[in-house]
C-alpha cells in the first residue's frame, strides 16, 4: 500500500508504524515553520497544523501530516499555516512549555496523530488498515 | 416528540444510610455509590466528596460534570448506548434533581485542568459553583491503556449520576417543563409565518481526550446529523472532551443546552424551532471541508431561514466555524455565531484564529486567556498536582501566600460556547 | 491637591510660527500657551498645566532622538501626573509627534497621555492603543469642542476612574477586548441577535470580524530577461540636500530622479525618513533602495534594464488616502514609459 504522507514531528514516541517520519529537531514552533516551509514548495496540508484546544498549544510535542508536492501553493494551505503559527504565538506569549507533562503530551499527541491517520486513510482507495 | 422534565428542587445534600429525597434535601449512601461503580472491574477506588455553594473548597481538575436523572414514564433510563440499552430519546418524563451536579475527577493525563472554586472570585467565573456538587473520584486499575482509562471513568461518571438519580423516583416536582415539537411539515404549517430557524452544535471530535459520543457513537465517525432537540435534552449526547476546560460542553451542559433551551423558549412565538444538525469537528483538512459542507447542505435542505452555530474548543475548529457560516451566507442563510476568543492578557491581541468577512454576527463568550486571581482553598478536592499543572503556567503565578492567578481556560464552563454561561467581552 | 498638567504643542499652536518654524528646536515655557491655556481653565481647580513644551513638527520627526530626550527631561523635571499633546486634528506630522510623545510617555516613563485626532489621521493607528486619543474634526474649528472632551476626560484619568465605553465618552477604541459580565447567557444574546437579522433590525456583533484591503496582483512577467525594471521606494531616499523638501513624515509629496549611468546611490542619497535609525541608510542608501543589486542583475542578463527614473517618497505617518494618490500617479508614469515591473521597497 503506498503511502502519500509524510508525518512532520518532534514526538520522540512517533514511529516508523506510524509511516514516513520526518523529523524536526526543536520545539513546537520549529514543527510548525517546517510546515510552513513545505506547503511553500508546494505540499499538500493534510491535517490542520494545531490542536483543538488550548491546553494542546502548551504540549512540548506537535505532529502534522504533510502530503505529497503538487505544482504550485495552495492558497488554503498557506493561510493554514500562517493562521497557526500566528496563533499559536498569540496564544504561548505569556506561557511557559509544559515540560513537565512532556510525556503525557507525547502520548496525547501520537493518539491524535493516529486520529489523522485514519481520518485521512478514510478518503483513500486503498485497502484501509487501521491504525493500532 | 414529547418530553417532560419535572424539576425536583434540592436544596441541600447530606451523605446518609439511604439515598433518596425528602423535603427538598437529597441523601446520598455512599457506600452504594461505591459498590456501584465497582461493579466494573477496571474501577480500583472510589472517593465520594461533597461540594457546596459558599464552601472555600476547590474541585481540581474536573472531568466532567452530570445532572442526576430519573425517567419515570417511557424508555431509556440512564444513557441508552452507553450505560444501558439503546433506545430512541426524546419522549416521556424524566424527574431531575434540580440543583445538584455531579462533578468527576480523576485525571487520564497530568496536564487536565479544570477548577471548579465553589467561593469568592474563582465562583464567579464557573456555573457549576451554583450547583450542589457529589464529587466522584474515580481511580482505575493499574495498566489500562489510555482509550480504556478515559471510558472507564467516563462510563463511572454517568453511572454514578444514574445512580443517584434514582433518588428522585418518587419525589415531588416543584416545576415541570414540556418540550414538545412535532415532525417539520406539521410545525411548519402550525406557524407557517414564522422563521425557520435551526441549530447546528460543533463537537469536539479528534481522539482521545477530544472526543463526543451520540447513542455512545463516536462523534470522529459520523457525518453531520439531524438529531431533535428532545433528543439531546434527554441524554443522547455525552462528553469525552477532557481537555479545553472553559468551553467544553459538559455531559450536563448537554442535557440542559442552553442554546436549545433559548430556542425552544422562542418556539411558535418568534420563530419556527426546525431541530438541532450535530457537526464534528474533524482534524484532517479534507474532513473539515466535507463535513462544512454537508452541514450547510443539511441546513439549506431543511429550508431554514437562520441559524445559530455554537464551537467546542479553540484552535483548528475556528476554522469550521468559520467555513458554516462562508457557506450558510453565501446560500441566502442568515446566522449567528456563538464562540470564545483568545485575544491575550492584556485584551490587545487580534481576538479569532481565522477570519471571515461573512461572519457579522458574532456572539463572544470571553476571552480564554483573561486572567483571573483565586485565593487559596481551605479544601482542596483532587490532585495537588494539578494544582500546580494550573499554576505552573508561568513565572509567578503561584504566589507565597497559596492565592494563584490563572487564565479562564482552565476554569470549567467559563467561556462556553453553547452559551451555557454569562461572559461577554466588551471593546474599550 | 491640584494634579500637574504638562501640555505638548507644535511651532503652530505654541504660537512660534507656521511651516518656516516647522523645524524649531523643542522649548519648555512654563506659561501656559495656546490650547494649554484654554485646557487649563477648563481644568479649573482640579489640575494646572505647569508647563507647555513647544516644538516643530519636522524637527520631531528628523531628530527623534533629541525630541525624546527632551520630553523624558521635561517631565523628571516637572514631574506632571498627566501629559497631554495636541490636539493634531488632522495634521500628519503633527499627530507623528503626539504618537511619539505618548510611546515614550506611556509606554517608558508610565504615566498617561492624552491627545486628540481626527479619524483619518495617519498617526491614529499608533497612538489609539498607548494614549487616549479624543475624535476632533479635521481642522482647528473644532478646538473648542475638542478641549472640552479632552478635559472631561483628564478629569478621570488624574483620579483613576474608569472610562465608559468610547463611543460614549468621545475618545477612539483602544483595541482592549475586556471580559465581563452580561446580564444575559450568551445563547439568549445569539438569539436575540439572530432574531434581529431576520427581522432586519440594526444589532451588534460582539466580535466584529477585521476587514484586510485586497488589490488583485498583477499577472507575472513573461520574461524577466528583457524586462524593463523601475525602482520605487517608501524608505525616504532622497538626493543629498532634499532638493524637493519631500517631508520626513506624512509624505504630501513623492519624488523621481534620474539614475541613468548610476551603479548605486551611494555619496550622492541619504535617507530623510523619520522612521528608522539613519545611519546604515546613509553610509549605503542601496540598502533600502537596492539600486547597486538592480545594476548586477542586469549585467548578469538576469534582467532586460533598469528604469532610468527612481522614485521615492516617505511612508512613515503617510495618509491612506496620499499613499492611494502617490500610488496611482507613479503607477500611471511606469505603464506610460513601457515598464514591466517595479521594485517596491518600504521599510
Amino acid at each position: 500500500m503506498g503511502q502519500d504522507f509524510v508525518v512532520v514531528t518532534n514526538n520522540p514516541m512517533v514511529g516508523e508504524s506510524q509511516g514516513e517520519v520526518m523529523v524536526v529537531d526543536g520545539g513546537f514552533e520549529d514543527v510548525l515553520l517546517k510546515v510552513r516551509d513545505l506547503v511553500y514548495e508546494g505540499h499538500q496540508l493534510i491535517s490542520h497544523p494545531i490542536g483543538a484546544s488550548m491546553r494542546m498549544l502548551f504540549s512540548p510535542y506537535r505532529s502534522v501530516l504533510v502530503g505529497s508536492k503538487g505544482s504550485e501553493t495552495m492558497e488554503v494551505y498557506a493561510l493554514t499555516i500562517e493562521g497557526s503559527i500566528d496563533t499559536f504565538r498569540r496564544s504561548t506569549a505569556n506561557r511557559d512549555v509544559d515540560h513537565v507533562n512532556a510525556d503525557d503530551y507525547a502520548r496525547i499527541d501520537l493518539e491524535l496523530l493516529k486520529g489523522a491517520i485514519n481520518e485521512h486513510r478514510v478518503i483513500q482507495r486503498e485497502k484501509i488498515q487501521e491504525v493500532q | 416528540m414529547n418530553l417532560e422534565l419535572r424539576k425536583i428542587e434540592i436544596k441541600d445534600v447530606v451523605f446518609g444510610e439511604e439515598t433518596g429525597v425528602k423535603d427538598g434535601v437529597l441523601t446520598v449512601c455512599k457506600q452504594d455509590i461505591i459498590d456501584g461503580l465497582k461493579e466494573d472491574v477496571n474501577v480500583k477506588s472510589i472517593k465520594v466528596d461533597i461540594a457546596k455553594p459558599g464552601e472555600k473548597t476547590r474541585i481540581i481538575p474536573v472531568k466532567d460534570v452530570i445532572q442526576p436523572r430519573i425517567k419515570v414514564e417511557g424508555k431509556g433510563n440512564g444513557f441508552p448506548g452507553v450505560t444501558s440499552e439503546m433506545v430512541q430519546l426524546g419522549s416521556g418524563k424524566v424527574n431531575v434533581l434540580d440543583g445538584v451536579a455531579v462533578v468527576t475527577i480523576g485525571d487520564i493525563v497530568g496536564f487536565q485542568e479544570g477548577v471548579i472554586d465553589m467561593w469568592g472570585e474563582g465562583a464567579k467565573w464557573t456555573p457549576f459553583s451554583k450547583t450542589l456538587n457529589i464529587v466522584v473520584d474515580i481511580e482505575p486499575v493499574e495498566g489500562l491503556d489510555p482509550h480504556t482509562h478515559e471510558a472507564t471513568v467516563r462510563v463511572a461518571g454517568l453511572r454514578a449520576a444514574e445512580l443517584i438519580g434514582k433518588a428522585g423516583k418518587d419525589a415531588q416536582a416543584s416545576a415541570v417543563e414540556k418540550y414538545e415539537m412535532g415532525d417539520i411539515f406539521t410545525e411548519a404549517s402550525k406557524y407557517p409565518d414564522l422563521p425557520k430557524v435551526a441549530y447546528v452544535e460543533m463537537l469536539i471530535s479528534q481522539g482521545l481526550l477530544h472526543d463526543g459520543y451520540i447513542y455512545g457513537v463516536n462523534s470522529g465517525k459520523i457525518l453531520p446529523t439531524l438529531i431533535h432537540p428532545n433528543e439531546e435534552l434527554d441524554g443522547a449526547v455525552i462528553s469525552g472532551n477532557c481537555v479545553a476546560a472553559c468551553d467544553k460542553i459538559t455531559t450536563y451542559q448537554h442535557q440542559n443546552n442552553s442554546a436549545i433551551l433559548d430556542l425552544y423558549n422562542r418556539h411558535g412565538k418568534d420563530i419556527n424551532f426546525v431541530g438541532v444538525i450535530l457537526t464534528p469537528e474533524l482534524t484532517t483538512l479534507e474532513g473539515k471541508f466535507r463535513t462544512c459542507d454537508y452541514t450547510a447542505k443539511l441546513c439549506q435542505t431543511l429550508g431554514v431561514d437562520g441559524v445559530i452555530v455554537s464551537e467546542e474548543g479553540y484552535g483548528n475548529p475556528d476554522s469550521d466555524l468559520l467555513m458554516i457560516c462562508k457557506r450558510l451566507e453565501d446560500s441566502g442563510i442568515k446566522t449567528v455565531l456563538i464562540t470564545d476568543e483568545c485575544s491575550g492578557w492584556d485584551g490587545m491581541s487580534q481576538p479569532l484564529a481565522d477570519t471571515t468577512p461573512e461572519a457579522v454576527a458574532v456572539v463572544s463568550t470571553g476571552n480564554v486567556s483573561h486572567v483571573v486571581e483565586l485565593e487559596p482553598a481551605d479544601r482542596v478536592i483532587g490532585s495537588a498536582e494539578a494544582i500546580a499543572t494550573l499554576a505552573g503556567g508561568w513565572e509567578g503565578c503561584l504566589q507565597e501566600d497559596g492565592s494563584m492567578v490563572c487564565e479562564l481556560n482552565a476554569v470549567i464552563g467559563a467561556t462556553s460556547e453553547i452559551g451555557y454561561h454569562n461572559l461577554t467581552v466588551e471593546l474599550y | 491637591m491640584s494634579y500637574k498638567v504638562l501640555y505638548y504643542v507644535n511651532q503652530f499652536f505654541g504660537q512660534v510660527g507656521g511651516e518656516d518654524k516647522a523645524g524649531m528646536a523643542p522649548v519648555m515655557k512654563d506659561e501656559k500657551v495656546g490650547p494649554a491655556m484654554g485646557f487649563d481653565q477648563l481644568m479649573g481647580e482640579e489640575a494646572e498645566v505647569v508647563g507647555t513644551i513647544i516644538c516643530g513638527d519636522n524637527y520631531f520627526n528628523e531628530n527623534n532622538e533629541e525630541a525624546i530626550k527632551f520630553i523624558v527631561d521635561a517631565v523628571s523635571e516637572k514631574k506632571p501626573d498627566l501629559v497631554v499633546a495636541g490636539p493634531a486634528f488632522n495634521a500628519g506630522r503633527y499627530g507623528m509627534a503626539c504618537a511619539g510623545v505618548a510611546k515614550v510617555v506611556a509606554d517608558e516613563l508610565e504615566i498617561p497621555v492624552l491627545t486628540g485626532m481626527y479619524k483619518e489621521n495617519p498617526a491614529l493607528d499608533e497612538s489609539r492603543a498607548k494614549a487616549i486619543v479624543v475624535e476632533t474634526t479635521d481642522s482647528a474649528a473644532g478646538m473648542k469642542n475638542a478641549l472640552a472632551t479632552m478635559s472631561g476626560l483628564a478629569k478621570k484619568i488624574l483620579k483613576g476612574e474608569k472610562l465608559g465605553y468610547p463611543e460614549d465618552e468621545g475618545y477612539f477604541a483602544q483595541g482592549r477586548r475586556l471580559t465581563v459580565f452580561s446580564d444575559k447567557r450568551g445563547s439568549e444574546r445569539a438569539v436575540e441577535m439572530l432574531l434581529a437579522r431576520l427581522k432586519g433590525e440594526d444589532f451588534k456583533s460582539e466580535l466584529p470580524m477585521p476587514v484586510f484591503d485586497r488589490v488583485a496582483p498583477a499577472a507575472a512577467v513573461k520574461d524577466l530577461s528583457k524586462a524593463k525594471i523601475a525602482l520605487v521606494t517608501s524608505g525616504g531616499i532622497v538626493p543629498n540636500g532634499n532638493p524637493d523638501r519631500i517631508q520626513s513624515a506624512s509624505a504630501q509629496k513623492w519624488g523621481k530622479y534620474n539614475i541613468a549611468g548610476k551603479d548605486s546611490l551611494e555619496g550622492e542619497f541619504y535617507t530623510i525618513h523619520g522612521g528608522y535609525d539613519p545611519v546604515y541608510a546613509n553610509e549605503l542608501p542601496d540598502r533600502v533602495a537596492p539600486l547597486d543589486m538592480m545594476r548586477k542583475f542586469q549585467k548578469e542578463g538576469l534582467i532586460g534594464e533598469v528604469y532610468e527614473y527612481f522614485y521615492t517618497t516617505t511612508g512613515t505617518g503617510t495618509s491612506v488616502g496620499n499613499s492611494i494618490k502617490f500610488g496611482v500617479e507613479i503607477g500611471k508614469e511606469l505603464k506610460e514609459a513601457g515598464v514591466d515591473a517595479a521594485i517596491l521597497t518600504s521599510t
